[in-house]
């Protein structure tokens, strides 16, 4: 009974994107991976608008290829890229979305 | 000399359109020339004024979103976009940005576009726009004026002299054959004056038949030349003829021409039929207006058909001179007053007779109207 709780709550909070975001990228992140507020300006100084920094982040995710990577290149030798994204194409769409959001520099400039 | 002006009216109009081509032309290279001057006047500054703004938002950028108060200058405005040409930030009051410039005027504003070396919060372009005090349009707008304004004198005396240039053979041409008409004219009239006063002194009983139609046919012949004298003689002379205008009946002076010309129809049989107002009354030169009917009845009489009629009608304000003849085709009534005009190539005279027409109806304000059909013959209509 507490098992289907949990799994309902889950499951409830995943349809949200910005609970993907936290659950997946920002978990993840927070142990092993690299600042994610560092990462999107080096995203924003390469890729520029949205449109574009969106669609590279979703490609890296889904296959994180060395050669793209804005990681130093220190850092890839030593501990390689990382996995592809497990999340759905749509969750995942979800997680970058609330990513831009969270650090996008549009509408906070003052 | 109409044909004359045209000519001279069709050279200066091309030649103004030319000037004015040539001095719109250089205008434009002179104005975008100031205005390129111009931009590379104030590029550097510019330049300098984007590398501020430039340093500003990539400190802005490595804060990592912590510091985003956006540089503001006091001499010039800013705004930065995307590589989606999307705004970021802007202090610009117009936002339609000519992206594929480096520098441009829009309105009074100068704008110049730079593009980073790196996207510092995205920004693939920066917009700087300054205020242009446009002191270099209004030195450009005075040299032109003024240079525009030499040249149009200059152009303006050139054209006076290209001009008489260029009607000064068509001048003595038409001098020449004026001159030669006139001449030609007063060499008549002692000859024609001699044939029909000798014809008017034989007396028709005491010679046979025979010869006395033959008489007759020369006297034909001489009131045609006859005719034709009087009306180049008029022409020629019209400008020197004071109208002596007076209130008079028509149906006199209409009975009196056709009596005149009673010869000259019998001789190719065709006959006048009359429907004749009494006291039709005008006012005119008599002289003028005598010269018009024999005009109309001898043309009348001259493109009829052998055995053809002519109606003439006359109430008041309206005279009607209808012939069965060869009529005119559609194409050509308009042209017919001119001089030298003749609608008939195949029918002998000068063509001065409608133009005479034409100069006494306009005189004394008759108008002239003509129906023809061709074959069926031609009405010429006078109203006043
Ligand atoms: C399983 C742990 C994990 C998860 C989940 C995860 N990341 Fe990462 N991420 C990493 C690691 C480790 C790296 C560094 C290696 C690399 O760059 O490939 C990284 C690198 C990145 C980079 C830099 C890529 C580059 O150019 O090298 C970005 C951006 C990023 N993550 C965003 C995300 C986002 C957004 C999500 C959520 C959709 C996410 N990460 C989920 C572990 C994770």
């Amino acid at each position: 009974m507490v098992r289907l709780l949990i799994t309902a709550i889950i499951l409830v909070s995943f349809s949200k994107g910005g609970d993907i975001y936290h659950q997946n990228c920002v978990n993840c992140h927070k142990i092993y991976g690299p600042s994610l507020k560092k990462l999107f300006f080096d995203y924003l100084l390469v890729y520029s608008s949205e449109r574009r920094v969106k669609k590279a982040l979703f490609e890296y995710m889904k296959n994180p290829d060395p050669k793209k990577s804005l990681m130093p290149k220190e850092y890839i030798r030593q501990n390689g890229v990382k996995k592809p994204s497990k999340l759905s194409d749509e969750a995942l769409k979800k997680a970058i979305d609330s990513y831009w959001n969270r650090y996008k520099v549009i509408g906070k400039i003052k | 000399m109409p044909s004359e002006r045209k000519s001279l009216l069709y050279f200066l109009s091309m030649y103004i359109f030319l000037v004015i081509i040539i001095l719109l032309l250089v205008s434009a290279l002179y104005y975008n020339f100031r205005k390129d001057l111009m931009f590379t006047q104030i590029r550097p500054k510019l330049a300098e004024n984007a590398k501020d703004v430039i340093y500003r938002i990539k400190e802005m950028h490595q804060s990592l979103g912590a510091d985003l108060h956006y540089p503001r200058f006091s001499g010039f405005k800013s705004a930065i976009y995307d590589a989606d040409r999307v705004k970021i930030f802007s202090l610009l009051e117009e936002e339609d940005i000519r992206f594929d410039k480096v520098i441009y005027k829009t309105g009074d504003k100068i704008r110049f576009i730079k593009e980073p070396d790196a996207y510092y919060l995205g920004t693939k372009y920066l917009i700087i726009e300054v205020l242009d005090d446009e002191r270099w349009l209004r030195e450009t707008v005075r040299d032109i004026l003024t240079f525009g304004g030499l040249f149009l004198i200059f152009t303006a005396f050139l054209g006076f002299f290209l001009a008489k240039l260029f009607i000064k053979p068509m001048r003595e041409s038409f001098l020449l054959l004026d001159n030669f008409i006139k001449d030609t004219t007063h060499e008549l009239n002692t000859p024609i004056s001699a044939i029909l006063a000798n014809i008017e002194t034989i007396d028709k009983n005491e010679i046979n038949e025979k010869l006395a139609k033959k008489i007759h046919r020369i006297e034909i012949a001489a009131r045609t030349i006859s005719n034709i004298y009087q009306d180049m003689s008029y022409l020629l002379l019209n400008k020197k003829t004071v109208s002596n205008i007076e209130r008079f009946d028509l149906k006199e002076l209409l009975l009196q021409r056709i009596s005149y010309f009673k010869i000259l129809a019998q001789s190719k049989r065709v006959d006048f039929v009359l429907n004749i107002y009494e006291e039709v009354y005008i006012k005119a030169d008599r002289k003028k207006m005598a010269k018009l009917i024999d005009n109309l009845i001898s043309n009348a009489i001259k493109y009829n058909k052998i055995g053809g009629k002519i109606y003439i009608t006359l109430k008041p304000r309206l005279m009607i001179i209808k012939d069965t003849g060869i009529g005119i085709p559609k194409d050509k009534i308009n042209e017919i007053f001119k001089r030298y005009k003749r609608f008939n190539e195949s029918e002998g005279g000068f063509g001065l007779g409608l133009n005479i027409v034409y100069m006494i109806a306009k005189e004394f304000g008759i108008t002239i109207e003509i129906d023809s059909k061709p074959d069926k013959g031609t009405e010429v209509r006078l109203k006043w």
